[in-house]
């Protein structure tokens, strides 16, 4: 259980990334959701051990995170969301090199996680080529393979699946969801669907804020009956912006979907939907205050 | 389309940091050289002006290499950086053409480059007018020399770097590419430098040089002061070859590069190719995941595990720098140029020294290691930027390996690229030996020698680690460590001179072969251990505020360190505090307590406060000293002596002496000096002067006993300049080092006339006219003796044989000490020394006379060539100046603290650097060791039977005729050829040495202490004589002034009347030629400007010589009038197998004339002086090749 009390961090541009931000996090998948520039990457470094907040605390199963930061990262398992690598260093040899300073220190066993990671990663047959010929996947998948090392406690991703086609993307979901189910993993992603398909709660940030936390089903739930759909022409999009609360547009070849909050049928030729995350996450966009 | 392109490339650059860091930088060194002793380029010594034409063309000329890896930057990046952001497809698809678009840039570029340079040359401007300069060592000031260096060196320079560098960097697409031509070109220079060590190497050396400093060097080698602080160098041949020559290649290179450079290439380039892995996604999707995951490990993190995490760290660290390109380079730089520095170690009269491991270790010292400050602090700042530059920081630092582990790992890993450095370094000198057939290889020193050499760039690792941790850029780090280039020169300029607060550098350090590393040794490893204790404060420090995670304010810095001031790190930074405040009291009770802490300013400070004091009493009347007879006990491990003995003095004036003054060295304990009753009136110790008023005054004639007990001890270490005199094996020193001395002693006074100035002394040190009655009392070693009876014991160690002056009497061991007994049963000059050593001892003789070297075991080399060449000195001087006046000659070697030798009576100190070690193979080498030791030998003669007044003109009797002995001693083993090439070498460093005086420049009979002078131009000149007068004049006229004046009483003898005994006894009309040579500084110019030959109808050949010759008269700073010819000078005509066709004197009396003469072979070559016999500023002008006309 990593408990998360009244985080807040200013940048010394002015940019307030968190504000008091409080949360729980249970074990197993927990998704993190929010638009660029929310402050995801921020909490996320934060309880990474990598980011020092102005105020708040952060405790991971009575682990002061901030202060016992050494503790953290024993269990800790992390993949930022931008890396890079020694260009002419192998997989094999990286791998074995990470594996080495997240403490398995014994040959033996380190030999058979790394192998192991590789072929889970499916990079064993890349292993001997250097880093600096991997595309971007393949850099990914090694990302993931590090992060894996030493069967963390605290699994964080951030933005895992960027870059993975989405053959890649399942099956890695896959892989995570496995893992889930008696550590904490947090995840970001700006793919609503990775979390409706994976995570057990959620929360959705912006501008720093905590708007919404809760079991996905939940908060769909919660929805249920108030989204209307309408495939509209493009100039009939701002009448109807006036009108009522638009959450989002979408194209469909050529035409706009038109998805709209409300309680009742806002009009002529809306249809009601089934809500599903999106919807969620876009009302809830669609609410924030203004900031202040 | 064109000017614009100029025009944002000037404006792209201006933007750039660098360019005003750096200018600045080179701005204030040339500020720095201008208005202070500190930074040392330029050469403004002496009487040349601190901001002379010369110095200032010389140092605007070395910012050129200065500033060469900016200005490569910047064109590099001219042509570089579209291909690095991948604009260039944006750039090239224009319709710019690429040729407008490349040179554009290029010009950009130069202009930017050229501005750089406003920096040293606004430097130097503002130096000029600093406030504290002596007004007196400052000319006009001038803006000619900066615009000249400006046009000749600068803008030429920076034509061929950015054409080279600029076509380098659009070829290879590379910055390591460039950076190797870089270093390349460094390379060339260092060679055209090291050239410049050798007289037959001038001209290439010129040439080779792509700066134009050497060129200038040569050039400017012989101007004289006022040509230094007057003129700029004339555009000569050599200049403008030199300066067309790297200019044309600079503008070659440019045009093929911008010929070749095909911009399409680039889309063509390695670009990452992704590999295909057969299968995408990942394995087990079909299964359960959890059947192919891996065990779970054991995860360990106590002491043990961080070890073996920090050992796999080192590797990875160490080998991501041994494997990169600027490493690579840089070591490929530094054994090119060790190579270099070791061929030119040491080297007398283009003579080698046998390439002895310590001389191989000064090479890497000098050439060498001094690369790891670039290379370390390029890595430090590489390493610790790495992760943050790869963007893998976040990976590395959310891992659970302590902070302490990255850290260390990247300070070992610098120790071991430090070490590796070192190794090849090694491996190369030991290479270069065995190269050379030498074998006598000595690991165990190359091993110690470089573990305390490379000690200074551990530290220097540590701190540029530590720089970086806490710099907010891997630049701004740099330029901290930039910064440490100069941290010397700041110490220095600072008068920060106590090496408690030098972080990082270390005292001195000298090996001797015969001492090993001595009392040298002591010190330096305090001080590594204080700086290592420093270092620990320093790395745990960098550990508290190592920069792991994203934040970098400093508020979240302390509060982490804070969080990090664990344990561990306590204990470290404790340690580290109590270790340094513990050692470093610990050596300023050495330095400061035990010893006296005397900066170099304070000693100075001493020597003029004795001038200003204690002069006034030169001339009083004192006793002189008769006899002595001193017990010295030397106690070598110890390093201490105790000096008892007594002194007849003697009261030779005439008059009743009230006083009796005596000057003791302040390094020297007095424990008791006895006189007839007295009082001490007064007792300085600091300067070391007491002055005894005697009960009862001394009555003419009278002589009475002073008793003496002294000591000197070294206990514990100093900062700086330690006493070398006595040394656990090498222990040598004077009379005039620990003795007493009676009166004044005026061989304390400052000699350099700007130290005088600045201690309120006059300019000139006073030195006695040589027409100065009263200063014929004294001789030249000092004005309390005259001739003394001289017996000694000297004790030692029994592993040691202790000498002095005389014949050994008796030898005995008590009380576990070896005594030596010695007495000279004729009267000496009142100069003796002690000596104790562990030696090997060679045995001789020749006639009557027993020779005896005394060497270093190893040192046997040239030990044959000693005692031959005193076999030969003493027959050359017996037979033609007269008898020797003792039964023994001793050469004994000692340390190379000191590199001279000495002749003390019958007793000659020979250092271990000069001679012992030189490398005399190829007949055509000089052989400085025969020509040494008869230098030597002949001041038996020259100083011990013949010796001067104080006054003017006293070298030239003891040093110049010391020489012309040498020489014709020389010349009867190794012919004229060997001669004409040493007087070259004599020439040389006479003309050079006129530039250097710090006084000013004296004709050889009035020569005052200006070796220069007394030893070159006494060469060249004393040979000229003999050629001119013949050998049997000279040394007759030499023969009967030893008969004349040796051994004598006061008065002594002048150089006038050595002149007048050669002027006597040479042929009638010989009297301009001595004018010329002895009287005036004269010098000549002759030379060729066309020969040719016609055959004649008799078979013969008929040579028609067109010569020029000048004659001109210099004053002491160099101001010359030409005066008429009116001389008889050498003309000569040599065949192609060398042989001389003719030589014969010819009567010059114009600047122009034809002379023709018939030859009984075809003549190769013919000049006028061709054996530069005359002081001639361009020797080579003289002979040239004759053309069938």
């Amino acid at each position: 259980m990593l408990t998360i009390e009244d985080l807040s961090k200013t940048y010394p541009n002015g940019v307030r990334a968190l504000r008091d931000v409080t949360l729980e996090i249970p074990t197993g998948m927990f998704g993190l959701l929010g638009p660029n520039g929310a402050g995801k990457s921020t909490l996320m470094r934060t309880i990474a051990t990598l980011q020092e907040p102005d105020s708040g605390s952060i405790t991971l199963n009575g682990i002061d995170v901030l202060r016992d930061k050494e503790k953290v990262r024993e269990i800790l398992g992390y993949l930022p969301q931008e890396f890079g690598v020694y260009p002419k260093v192998t997989a094999g040899a990286m791998l074995d090199h990470f594996a080495i300073l997240k403490g398995i220190t014994a040959s033996g066993e380190r030999r058979d996680v790394v192998d192991g990671l590789l072929r889970m990663t499916n990079l064993w047959d890349v292993r001997t080529q250097k880093l600096g010929t991997f595309s971007g996947g393949m850099r990914q998948r090694f990302g993931i393979a590090q992060a894996l090392l030493g069967d963390p406690k605290l699994l964080i991703v951030d933005e895992p699946t960027a870059g993975l086609d989405p053959q890649e993307r399942n099956r890695f979901l896959n892989l995570l969801s496995d893992i889930g189910e008696n550590v904490v993993v947090i995840l970001s992603t700006h793919i609503v669907d990775d979390v409706t398909e994976l995570c057990t709660r959620m929360a959705i940030i912006s501008e720093g804020r905590l708007l919404l936390t809760g079991d996905p089903r939940e908060v769909i739930d919660d929805l249920r009956g108030m989204i209307w759909r309408k495939v509209v022409a493009k100039q009939e999009i701002a009448e109807i912006a006036a009108r009522v609360s638009v959450i989002s547009s979408r194209l469909l070849a050529g035409r706009t979907i038109l998805h709209v909050h409300s309680a009742d049928r806002p009009g002529e030729g809306f249809e009601q939907v089934e809500p599903d995350l999106e919807d969620v996450y876009f009302t809830i966009l669609k609410r924030q205050p203004q900031a202040a | 389309m064109f000017w614009p392109i100029v025009r944002f490339e000037i404006g792209y650059h201006l933007k750039n940091p660098l360019l005003y860091v750096v200018g600045g930088l080179m701005g204030m060194l040339a500020f720095g050289a201008i208005s202070s002793d500190t930074v040392q380029i330029g050469g403004a010594i002496g009487q040349v002006h601190r901001n002379a034409p010369m110095v200032i063309v010389r140092l605007l000329g070395m910012m050129t290499p200065i500033g060469l890896f900016i200005i490569t930057a910047f064109v590099a990046s001219s042509v570089q950086r579209d291909f690095e952001r991948g604009t260039h497809e944006l750039f090239f698809s224009r319709p710019v053409g690429k040729v407008r678009l490349l040179v554009g840039r290029f010009l950009g570029s130069m202009v930017v480059s050229a501005l750089l340079f406003v920096g040293p040359i606004l430097g130097a401007v503002c130096g000029n007018f600093a406030p504290w300069i002596d007004p007196e060592r400052l000319g006009p000031f001038m803006i000619s020399p900066y615009v000249w260096s400006f046009v000749a060196l600068v803008v030429p320079n920076l034509v061929f770097m950015g054409g080279a560098f600029f076509t380098l960097a659009a070829v290879t697409r590379s910055m390591l590419a460039t950076y190797m031509g870089v270093v390349g070109t460094l390379v060339v220079f260092g060679m055209s430098r090291a050239l410049m060590g050798d007289l037959p190497g001038h001209t290439l050396s010129a040439i080779l040089d792509p700066f134009g400093i050497s060129t200038l060097r040569v050039q400017t080698r012989y101007w004289t002061i006022v040509e230094q602080n007057t003129a700029l160098p004339e555009l000569d041949s050599l200049l403008i070859v030199n300066r067309l020559l790297w200019m044309g290649i600079g503008l070659a290179v440019l045009a093929l590069g911008i010929w070749w450079f095909d911009p399409a290439r680039a889309k063509r380039a390695r670009r990452v190719e992704p590999v295909d892995t057969g299968r995408l996604g990942f394995q087990g999707s079909l299964q359960p995941t959890t059947a192919r995951r891996p065990p779970r490990p054991t995860l360990g993190f106590r002491l043990a595990d961080n070890v073996k995490m920090l050992g796999h760290q080192i590797r990875f660290e160490t080998a991501s720098i041994l494997r990169s390109g600027p490493f690579i380079v840089m070591l490929a730089f530094g054994v090119v140029n060790v190579i270099f520095a070791t061929f030119f170690e040491e080297m007398i009269n283009g003579t080698q020294s046998l390439p002895v491991t310590r001389l191989m270790l000064s090479s890497m010292n000098g050439g060498y290691l001094f690369i790891l400050v670039v290379v370390v602090a390029f890595y430090a700042g590489e390493s610790i930027w790495r992760d943050r530059t790869v963007k893998l920081a976040e990976v590395h630092d959310a891992l659970p390996a302590p902070t302490w582990v990255f850290m260390a790992a990247k300070v070992w890993a610098l120790l071991v690229v430090v070490a590796v450095f070192a190794g090849v370094g090694i491996l190369a000198t030991m290479g270069y030996q065995l190269f050379t057939g030498y074998t006598r290889l000595e690991p165990g020193l190359y091993a110690s020698g470089v573990m305390l050499g490379v000690i200074p760039y551990a530290l220097c690792a540590v701190l540029a680690v530590f720089v970086q941790v806490l710099t907010k850029s891997k630049f701004l780090g740099y330029v901290v460590m930039l910064l440490y280039l100069f941290l010397d020169d700041i110490y220095s300029a600072l008068h920060m001179e106590h090496n408690l607060y030098r972080f990082p550098f270390l005292p001195r350090l000298v090996y001797s072969d015969m001492n090993g590393w001595g009392h040298y040794l002591e010190p330096y490893l305090w001080f590594t251990l204080y700086w290592v204790f420093l270092s620990v404060v320093l790395l745990a420090i960098g550990a508290l505020f190592w920069v792991r995670g994203s934040e970098t304010a400093w508020r979240f810095r302390w509060r982490l360190a804070r969080q990090r001031l664990t344990a561990p790190a306590r204990i470290a930074l404790v340690v580290g505090l109590v270790g340094f405040v513990g050692t470093g009291a610990f050596i300023f009770y050495n330095t400061n307590i035990l010893n006296e802490y005397l900066p170099d300013d304070e000693r100075d400070r001493r020597r003029a406060e004795y001038e200003s004091e204690y002069r006034t009493h030169m001339d009083l009347p004192f006793p002189r000293i008769t006899a002595v007879r001193t017990d010295v006990d030397i106690f070598p491990t110890e390093r201490r002596i105790e000096i008892r003995g007594k002194y007849a003095l003697h009261n030779t004036t005439g008059e009743r002496i009230t006083e009796i003054h005596l000057s003791v060295s302040p390094e020297v304990t007095i424990n008791e000096i006895e006189l007839p009753p007295h009082a001490v009136t007064l007792d300085d110790r600091r300067l070391g002067y007491r002055i005894c008023r005697l009960e009862r005054p001394l009555k003419p004639d009278e002589t009475v006993e002073m008793r003496f007990d002294l000591e000197v001890s070294n206990t514990g270490f100093v900062n700086n300049d330690p006493n070398d005199l006595v040394a656990a094996n090498g222990t040598f020193f004077t009379s005039e080092d620990y003795l007493p001395t009676i009166g004044y002693n005026k061989q304390i006074e400052l000699e350099d006339r700007n130290t005088r100035r600045k201690h309120d002394l006059t300019p000139e040190r006073r030195y006695a006219a040589v027409d100065d009655l009263h200063a014929l009392r004294n001789n030249e070693l000092g004005a309390d003796a005259d001739l003394v009876e001289f017996s000694t014991t000297v004790s030692t160690t029994p592993d040691q044989v202790a000498i002095a002056p005389g014949y050994l009497q008796r030898e005995w061991v008590e009380d576990g000490r070896r005594y030596f007994s010695y007495d000279m049963d004729t009267p000496i000059r009142n100069v003796y020394g002690f000596l104790s050593g562990d030696w090997e001892v060679r045995r001789d003789r020749w006639r009557d006379i027993a020779i005896e070297v005394y060497y270093h075991a190893p040192h046997d080399d040239n030990v044959e060539r000693m005692i031959h060449s005193v076999k030969k000195s003493l027959e050359y001087c017996t037979s033609q100046f007269g008898p020797f006046q003792f039964r023994q000659v001793r050469i004994l070697e000692f340390p190379r603290y000191r590199t001279f030798a000495m002749s003390l009576p019958n007793t000659i100190p020979y250092s271990e650097a000069i001679g012992f070690i030189a490398r005399i193979e190829d007949e055509d080498d000089i052989d400085t060791v025969f020509y040494v030791t008869a230098h030597e030998v002949a001041h038996q003669w020259w100083a011990h039977q013949v010796l001067g007044a104080d006054v003017q003109g006293a070298n030239m009797i003891t040093e110049s005729l010391s020489q012309y002995t040498a020489l014709m001693v020389m010349e009867q083993e190794y012919g004229r050829d060997t001669m004409r090439r040493f007087l070259k070498y004599e020439l040389d460093r006479y003309l050079a040495g006129r530039g250097r005086d710090v006084q000013e420049e004296k004709p050889l009979l009035l020569v005052e202490q200006q070796p220069y002078i007394y030893y070159r131009k006494g060469s060249v000149v004393m040979y000229a004589l003999r050629d001119y007068l013949g050998e049997d004049f000279v040394n007759r006229a030499l023969a009967r002034y030893v008969r004349e004046v040796g051994f004598q009483d006061p008065p002594y003898t002048t150089s006038l009347e050595l002149r007048a005994v050669l002027a006597d006894e040479a042929p009638d009309g010989s009297e301009p030629l001595f004018e010329d040579m002895l009287d005036t500084i004269t010098l000549f110019s002759n030379r060729v400007q066309g020969a040719t030959w016609t055959p004649l109808e008799d078979g013969r050949y008929m040579v028609r010589l067109d010569v020029e010759a000048h004659k001109v008269r210099s004053d002491g700073a160099g101001v010359e009038t030409e005066i008429p010819l009116d001389d008889w000078v050498d003309v000569g005509v040599f065949g192609a197998d060398d042989s001389v066709l003719y030589l014969e004197k010819r009567h010059i009396t114009g600047p122009v004339t034809t002379i023709e003469i018939a030859v009984e072979a075809v003549p190769d070559r013919a000049g006028i002086d061709p054996y530069n016999k005359l002081v001639d500023r361009d020797s080579d002008d003289n002979v040239m090749a004759v053309r069938k006309g």
